[in-house]
């Protein structure tokens, strides 16, 4: 809502107040100001100046050479005006200003004349678009003044962003009302009287078929009317607030709207049907209209119409009707100023997709009882402004009147929800400054009649609000809320969302997050199979764009396209992990299923942040993502039914991204709790990759069920540890990990742990085969351990395994 | 034998006290102390030559010299190696440290737990609710019935008539409510989602939602729950305003100005010449929505308020461009 300082001075005087106290005593009001702008800055440096004497340009015959007061000096301008005259009072444009259409004025040579300013037209300093010859101001006006204030033109445009419940703010007088709040000045009335409309001799008929959709219409007839311009200042209010000045009909109501807030229309009388107005839903075979912005509207039998005797004539509320508009050649024209059920009018706004400056307010609640003095106000200002005579008598079908609104108000309660000490008295008069009619009804309890044009207010608590801004928010005190202890419960999920998000980050992982909403195209880019249940995506209805148009099944494509930006970037060396929900498909119509998952990925350098000093350029491989993983869980707790996580290639569960000669599943017991291994070629190239890919993802929901082993303390050995080393050479396709295991599970005394020490290939190992070098460390919690007992046991493993693997001591090294 | 001995001893000393850096440290020990051809092992091997009753006397001289002068030397081998330092061929403490580095949070997540920890810090436990929700807990149960004007404010995208993607976090208020009776303290920390993109608007951005229910909640209450919050998320007591708004699910409402965090309130571009920035919305929960979950408006009474993470980390780090968070460029996410 936008309306000038001037405007405003014409219902409530703010002197003593500049526009930025008024600004701000409005925001904190509730009615927040978003701009502050002298209107005419460009103006600034125009001046006023007298045209002393006019020669011919000795050079061109349209142009004359002229002698200009500038009230400080006498300058030759050239110019081409032809009403320019000796003795002319008019605008002049001095070198280095800048006109509203963007002409810088600079000293020219104009055909070899010396030309040291510019006079203007209206046109050229955007006050209308008059060009017919040089502004004229009146002859005795001072020279060297600046224009906009001797053409009265200094004001101020304030701009409010209203919330919704503040539809009666919509309005320039409504705004004073508030403004009454605080200034010392009282609000003055829209018109000074208004006409009795009895619906006597009126010459036409209304007749409201909705009363639940239209609870008042008012019209009156006005004749010999003369279309043409409104006057300049209301052009110049109208275009101040942002509205196209049109023609002086369409301009008026335009301009009572945004004084009082009530939305009228004006109809050719000449071309309704029948003089008759009926306000009624659209009939069947009814099914289009025509509105004055030139296009054909589908109608609904929802829709609200203004109809003449015969058809539809406006979209009620909304817009106008083209056949029935005030065009050049209208005489006799039908004003109306009526009211609408705001649900209505905001359904059919939607529908028709044409938000307007009536329906906006419509939408909101337009006071019920302003459609007569407002359309006093316009009956008033056209037959002022464009000669036209108005009907003496109009209707108003008001079959919606209803009683004032009547509310009891607790001194108490205001005083307990606001935490702060009011009297009854108090509270009585911050609410008769904004024209609420209050009276005690005892001690402690006022009733409160709500005027007709607060909609907002139906509650008491909405009494308690108003006092609540009227006393001001900062008035209020501070204070703590006294609030009984307690020990609110941990979301688990979301404590081992923050403990997985750390190790991650302790591992080198920058978190990414990413939006939810994905490109369908990146499940074909994943290889998702058509059965596949992450295809069963939620789609938005009306998403911004196809690539934001499902709602992510999958993290890893999001991580994706983050490693492409980062190599675009020059950042190929890339660790970055995301938790965060995937939505899967639950039950038709319903919300999917949430679930948080973790995903990781590993691309390029393995110590991309470390200095390359003393870490070599070493490319990342599976066992960097294994690593995290294992140091992942383990450091959550989560190490297997056997304190060993199982990681295990598992082909009918290789997930289709992946590259199927580097996949794994890492498993909890029996329990499949991720996957882990090499993007596949296909994905990557979809995602424009050229370096290879690792990653891993985990549902932390389901790690959420797993029994987490709780830390549980074992006594410091006392006694020493003994090592023996073995080597042994093993045909190719035994997995190492299966080693350890095989030793694990003899469960040999005093053996206390097996690790892998070295993986060998190649020379002199034979063809097939690999070396594989384990560590065994074996102690006893009760003695030193003698070499010869360590040897019985250490003998007793090397020959299982020896058997167990058909392996053989690798030769030149000594067990 | 001993006049020898003592001279060398002097003439080691004065040539050590002459010694610069590595390479005429090394030709002074080969000098006096080497083993093949030192001048002290020169004398040490004439000793077999001396008479038997000195041997024992010039023995313990020459192992005395022979043992202070190595000391000398390795007490000047120190003290030239601190004072060249790297230069001569020791430690070079410029060269960089040998380490791991971290990855980081997101600065959203970063801002988002700080959020939390502060009100967790106040006794508010921390709930989260679904993203994809229904109309009814993200409208209705907020005093929005359909074709209220509020929707506007909210751009929402729709996966059915029914169900959409929350605009806020405030759906939690009516699910926590209407599991418990107060009183009760809550924050949501979560994502949401606006159908609005543009320089200051992504689709989904993060908030939290807080909530306090008791007897007797005050709107003064609010003012210093939310005073304390602002002082502590950035680290400096702010001078703070409240400005009546509207919100369909508060009354009365309140947003919450904060004294701009760039300018100190004497206006620059951020908080476009106010001097203030707008931080959260707030308010005392309406009575309908107290009413809707079953509890007695007239009994107990709350607040809830609304905060933009994105917009507070902005703040605390000074970012200037929304749409870099949701880039996860290294470059941007390794500064936090």
């Amino acid at each position: 809502m936008k309306f000038t300082l001037s405007w405003l001075n014409q219902f409530i005087a703010t002197d003593g107040l500049t526009a930025a106290q008024i600004a701000d005593k409005l925001t904190m009001l509730g009615l927040e100001v978003d701009s502050v702008a002298p209107l005419f800055a460009d103006l600034e440096a125009v001046l006023t100046a007298k045209v002393e004497k006019v020669e011919k340009h000795p050079d061109a015959d349209k142009l004359t050479v002229c002698s200009v007061d500038t009230g400080t000096e006498i300058i030759q301008v050239v110019c081409g005006a032809p009403n320019v005259r000796p003795g002319m009072v008019t605008a002049i444009a001095l070198p280095g200003v800048k006109l509203p259409d963007g002409t810088k004025i600079k000293k020219s040579k104009v055909r070899g004349v010396v030309s040291a300013g510019m006079l203007c037209s209206a046109r050229e300093l955007g006050l209308s678009n008059d060009h017919q010859g040089l502004i004229e101001l009146e002859s005795q006006q001072a020279t060297g003044m600046a224009l906009v204030d001797a053409l009265g033109l200094r004001d101020t445009m304030i701009e409010v962003d209203l919330t919704p419940n503040r539809s009666d703010c919509a309005s320039v007088r409504g705004i004073a009302r508030e403004v009454g709040s605080f200034a010392p000045a009282t609000l003055k009335p829209l018109v000074a009287s208004v006409t009795p409309l009895t619906g006597c001799n009126t010459g036409f008929e209304v007749e409201i078929k909705e009363p639940d959709l239209c609870p008042r219409y008012t019209a009156r007839k006005l004749t010999n009317v003369t279309i043409g311009p409104s006057p300049l200042w209301m052009q110049q209010r109208l275009s101040a607030v942002g509205m196209r000045p049109i023609n002086n009909i369409v301009d008026i109501t335009n301009y009572v709207m945004l004084e009082c807030g009530q939305p009228m229309h004006a109809f050719d009388f000449a071309t309704l049907r029948g003089r008759k107005i009926v306000v009624r839903r659209s009939r069947a075979g009814e099914t289009s209209l025509t509105t004055l912005d030139g296009s054909a509207r589908q109608l609904d039998a929802e829709m609200l119409l203004i109809c003449d005797a015969e058809r539809p004539v406006a979209v009620a509320g909304v817009m106008g009707g083209l056949d029935t508009e005030i065009t050049a050649s209208t005489t006799t024209i039908l004003l109306e100023s009526a009211c609408f059920n705001p649900i209505s009018i905001r359904r059919t706004a939607r529908k028709l997709g044409i938000p307007s400056e009536s329906s906006y307010r419509f939408e909101r609640g337009v006071d019920r009882n302003l459609a007569d003095s407002a359309l006093e106000r316009a009956v008033n200002l056209i037959v002022e402004l464009t000669g036209a005579q108005a009907d003496p008598d109009g209707i108003d079908v008001y079959p919606g009147k209803i009683p004032p609104q009547l509310l009891r108000l607790r001194v108490d309660r205001v005083c307990t929800l606001l935490g702060t000490e009011l009297s009854r008295d108090q509270i009585a008069q911050y609410l008769a400054s904004i024209e609420f009619k209050v009276r005690p009804l005892d001690a402690t309890t006022l009733e409160v009649e709500v005027p007709s044009f607060r909609v907002d207010i139906e509650r008491e608590i909405d009494l308690v609000e108003e006092v609540a801004r009227l006393v001001g928010y900062n008035a209020i005190p501070t204070s703590q809320p006294v609030i009984r202890m307690d020990s609110p419960k941990q979301d688990p999920l979301r404590s081992l969302r923050q403990k997985a998000a750390h190790i991650m980050t302790a591992q080198g992982f920058f978190e990414a997050i990413n939006y939810s909403f994905v490109a369908e195209s990146h499940l074909d880019l994943c290889r998702l199979a058509e059965n596949d249940p992450r295809r069963k995506v939620t789609r938005l209805l009306n998403p911004l764009s196809e690539e934001l148009g499902i709602m992510r099944s999958l993290l890893l494509p999001g991580l994706l396209e983050n490693v492409r930006r980062n190599i675009n970037f020059q950042r190929p060396d890339i660790r970055l992990f995301e938790t965060g929900k995937t939505f899967l498909f639950n039950q038709e119509g319903g919300q999917p299923e949430e679930r948080l998952h973790l995903c990781a990925v590993v691309s390029g350098r393995r110590y991309a942040e470390s200095e390359s000093l003393y870490f070599a350029a070493q490319e990342a491989d599976f066992f960097d993502v294994k690593g995290a993983v294992v140091n992942l869980l383990g450091t959550l707790r989560i190490t297997g039914t056997e304190n060993t996580l199982t990681f295990d290639s598992e082909p009918q569960q290789v997930q289709p991204y992946c590259d199927p000669t580097c996949a794994a599943v890492v498993r909890n017991g029996e329990k499949t709790i991720g996957f882990l291994g090499k993007v596949h070629p296909e994905t990557l190239k979809g995602f424009g990759i050229k370096q290879p890919v690792y990653f891993f993802e985990t549902e932390l929901d389901a790690l959420l069920d797993i029994d987490r082993k709780p830390p549980c303390f074992t006594a410091l050995p006392k006694y020493p540890a003994v090592k023996r080393d073995i080597s042994l050479v093993v045909p190719d396709a035994v997995p190492a990990g299966d080693l350890l295991l095989a030793i694990q599970s003899q469960q040999q005394k005093y053996l206390e742990s097996v690790e892998i020490f070295d993986v060998y290939r190649g020379k002199p190992i034979q063809e097939g085969h690999k070396s594989v070098a384990l560590s065994v460390t074996y102690r006893s919690t009760t003695a030193t351990l003698d070499d010869q007992s360590v040897d019985k046991i250490h003998d007793k493993i090397v020959n299982t395994l020896m058997t167990e693997f058909n392996a053989r001591y690798r030769e030149g090294f000594e067990a | 034998m001993e006049q020898e001995l003592l001279k060398l001893k002097q003439n080691a000393e004065e040539a050590l006290a002459q010694v610069a850096g590595a390479d005429q440290l090394e030709a002074f020990r080969v000098k006096f102390l080497g083993r093949k051809g030192g001048l002290l092992t020169g004398i040490l091997r004439q000793l077999g030559q001396v008479a038997p009753e000195d041997r024992p006397r010039l023995g313990q001289l020459a192992n005395d010299i022979k043992l202070g002068l190595e000391n000398s030397f390795e007490e000047r081998k120190t003290q030239l190696n601190t004072a060249a330092g790297a230069v001569a061929g020791g430690t070079d403490y410029s060269l960089p440290g040998r380490y791991l580095p971290f990855g980081k949070l997101h600065p959203v997540t970063q801002v988002m737990e700080e959020i939390c920890s502060i009100f967790e810090g106040l006794g508010f436990a921390v709930a989260e609710g679904p993203d994809v929700e229904t109309d009814y807990y993200n409208f209705e149960a907020l005093n929005i019935p359909k074709h209220h004007p509020a929707r506007d404010m909210h751009d929402t995208f729709y996966v059915t008539d029914s169900i959409l993607l929350r605009t806020h976090t405030s759906p939690m208020q009516a699910r926590i409510m209407e599991r418990q009776d107060p009183p009760l303290r809550y924050v949501v920390p979560g994502k949401v989602y606006r159908c609005d993109s543009d320089m200051t608007h992504t689709p989904m951005f993060h908030q939290v939602e807080g909530l306090l229910v008791d007897r007797q909640v005050s709107f003064a209450d609010l003012k210093g729950v939310l005073t304390s919050f602002t002082h502590k998320i950035f680290e400096r007591e702010l001078p703070l305003r409240f400005r009546p708004s509207y919100f369909p699910f508060t009354e009365p409402s309140a947003e919450v100005d904060v004294a701009c965090v760039i300018c100190g309130g004497s206006g620059c571009r951020v908080c476009k010449r106010t001097g203030w920035l707008e931080i959260l919305g707030s308010g005392l929960i309406d009575p309908e929505v107290l009413k809707m979950v079953g509890y007695d408006p007239d009994t107990y009474s709350g607040f809830a308020f609304g905060l933009g993470v994105e917009r507070i980390a902005m703040l605390k780090y000074g970012i200037d461009d929304i749409r870099l968070y949701y880039e996860n460029d290294l470059r941007f996410l390794s500064q936090f």
